[in-house]
């Protein structure tokens, strides 16, 4: 590289600072308001917190006649955060591990074996997405009711799944056609069969865009608010997105803010943890195209 | 060389195929099913007796309709809008990351963030920040500012103001993301000779970084469009369920749940998808290398 001007160095890194600064913002203004203290959210200064607190956590998970505070408990309703938190981790992993599983085998059928037209399919799959989803819960709900479903946290499992399907197989397709075949004829004539050579061989490799489209899944899961407060009813089978939703949300403010991180922070968390991983995968599959 | 597979790998090739068209069968579409035949009908919550096929009433209706149309120009300003400026400002974003420099991952990290905050609850983040209860200490700033937006734009323009700048704050961080995995792709031997070619950095941009980055860009569009259009959602919570300036979706959702005329929402509903396919032929096109590579 041509050594720069540093004019064009110091420019850089501001517009870097200033990129940085803008994302982290609202992230870091939503922390800093939900360790306030009642006090400090009235009297204090908006951008920072000086006698951080974790109240407004403690609060969520406490239980009925256990309410303390100047609001009171004829204000306050006690919410089953608990059971909420636990639906969540089963709604979350439960989505990844289903939607990791189907569209690697949808995948593999695309990208190795190669039925008649797989680029059709591919494309017919990814243009799922032309379907606004706005409406789609009515009839869907017709489909829950008759499967039985209702208020079940099952529905979110075929629901979220199908949601992300679609660029998940067409990135994981596109990585495993790249893949060249002589690794896997390289097993087979090694006396392995087709799975022992999957399982061995191609999903080890495939590392990287595996992470990709289980994070791409995380976005997906996370960012849902309508389907999940149209389908899971009662409170106790609510997760934490649905059951926040049920907030009032300038009676309970900093509660309600203290929700928001308590989901945000562990999601927040495990996708930096990958997000290299994941650019790495989204670049793989980029190679091929479609 | 694309070898054809046997007929035992084409039987397998299906089989595995068939979880996946199985949900989406159930999920999309029986229920895209559905809406197109309601979308034919009168059917309403409104309406006793046996629904009556109307054929394309219901879109006839909605076309005569000068709400529809408001809520048509809503929507595709909402999506122009928020669309630009997260192509820009991902696209700025990928750029300042492409090459190294110190501190480049925890810039790369905070860019990464906004998209992977959970939108289902940093809406109400958001919600509340912009707001705020009225005890808390900066709620008479931003009540002050709420006001002077709003009796400058109209009632409501602070609510949809607040919803463009959050889809953008999460839409650009995605956008980057994807951007940077597509600049990853581009050989780099291709950005060293443009160097050698050209010593102005704009002329690079234009004729080198953008061409490369087609396909990239325009698989960008097409995410952001659809989710846009579709973002019934963060309109609904950031505007507390008051809808002041309608788009397509919110529309429609109101039709359907708080008037109960399945038809004509359902017809709404749907008038975006001929757009979104024209969209994505596109992206197809433009995704598709120009020479198969062989396999």
């Amino acid at each position: 590289m041509n050594p720069r001007p540093w004019w064009v160095k110091l420019g850089h890194r501001s517009l870097a600072a200033l990129a940085a600064a803008y994302c982290l913002f609202p992230i870091y203004f939503m922390l800093v308001q939900s360790l306030k203290t009642p006090r400090e959210d009235v009297f204090g200064n908006p951008f920072i917190v000086v006698s951080p607190t974790l109240e407004n956590f403690e609060e969520l998970f406490e239980r009925e006649g256990e309410v303390r505070g100047f609001v009171g408990s004829a204000l306050r309703r006690s919410y089953p955060f608990a059971d909420w938190l636990v639906n969540t981790l089963i709604v979350f992993t439960g989505s990844i591990l289903a939607t990791l599983v189907t569209s690697v085998a949808a995948a593999y059928a695309l990208g190795r074996l190669r039925p008649p037209g797989f680029r059709w399919w591919r494309r017919g799959i990814f243009a799922v997405y032309v379907i606004p989803q706005t409406l789609l819960f009515i009839p869907l709900y017709q489909v829950v009711h008759t499967l039985g479903l209702d208020d079940n946290l099952v529905v979110l499992l075929l629901i979220y799944p199908t949601m992300a399907l679609p660029f998940c197989v067409w990135m994981l397709s596109a990585y495993f056609q790249l893949l060249p075949r002589e690794i896997e004829e390289a097993a087979l004539i090694e006396g392995a069969n087709r799975a022992t050579a999957f399982f061995r061989i191609i999903l080890p490799m495939s590392r990287p865009v595996l992470v990709a489209a289980g994070i791409f899944t995380l976005g997906i899961v996370a960012s849902d608010f309508m389907i999940v407060s149209v389908f899971l009813l009662t409170p106790t089978n609510q997760t934490i997105t649905a059951g926040l939703g049920t907030f009032d949300v300038s009676l309970e403010e900093l509660g309600a803010v203290a929700g928001v991180n308590l989901l945000a922070i562990p999601v927040v968390t495990i996708s930096a943890l990958f997000a290299r991983s994941y650019v790495r995968g989204l670049t793989a599959a980029m190679i091929e195209g479609a | 060389m694309t070898r054809a597979g046997s007929a035992g790998d084409i039987r397998l090739a299906y089989l595995l195929l068939s979880p996946a068209l199985l949900l989406l069968t159930v999920v999309i579409a029986y229920p895209v099913g559905w809406e197109v035949w309601t979308s034919m009908t009168d059917l309403s919550a409104l309406k006793t007796g046996p629904v009556e096929f109307v054929g394309l009433a219901n879109y006839a209706q909605l076309a005569a309709d000068p709400v529809y149309w408001r809520a048509a120009l809503g929507t595709v300003a909402y999506a122009a809008v928020t669309s630009a400026a997260k192509l820009a400002l991902g696209l700025g974003f990928a750029l300042l990351l492409a090459r190294p420099f110190r501190g480049r991952t925890l810039v790369f990290l905070a860019i990464f963030l906004p998209g992977a905050y959970p939108a289902g609850v940093s809406v109400m983040g958001w919600f509340w920040m912009l707001n705020p209860p009225t005890t808390t200490a900066y709620a008479p700033f931003l009540g002050q500012l709420k006001h002077v937006v709003d009796s400058a734009l109209g009632g409501g323009a602070w609510a949809f103001g607040s919803v463009i700048l959050f889809n953008i704050w999460r839409g650009s961080s995605f956008i980057a993301v994807l951007l940077l995995a597509g600049i990853n792709a581009i050989p780099p031997e291709l950005f060293e000779c443009a160097l050698l070619e050209s010593n102005s950095p704009w002329r690079r941009f234009r004729l080198v970084t953008v061409p490369l980055l087609k396909p990239f860009l325009a698989l960008a569009v097409f995410l952001s469009l659809t989710s846009a259009f579709a973002d019934l959602a963060n309109v609904w919570m950031l505007t507390a369920g008051r809808i002041v300036f309608p788009v397509i979706g919110t529309h429609a959702y109101w039709l359907v749940v708080q008037a109960g005329q399945y038809g004509a929402g359902s017809a709404l509903a749907l008038t975006v998808v001929p757009l979104f396919l024209v969209v994505l032929l596109v992206l197809f096109r433009l995704l598709d290398p120009p020479e198969r590579r062989a396999a």
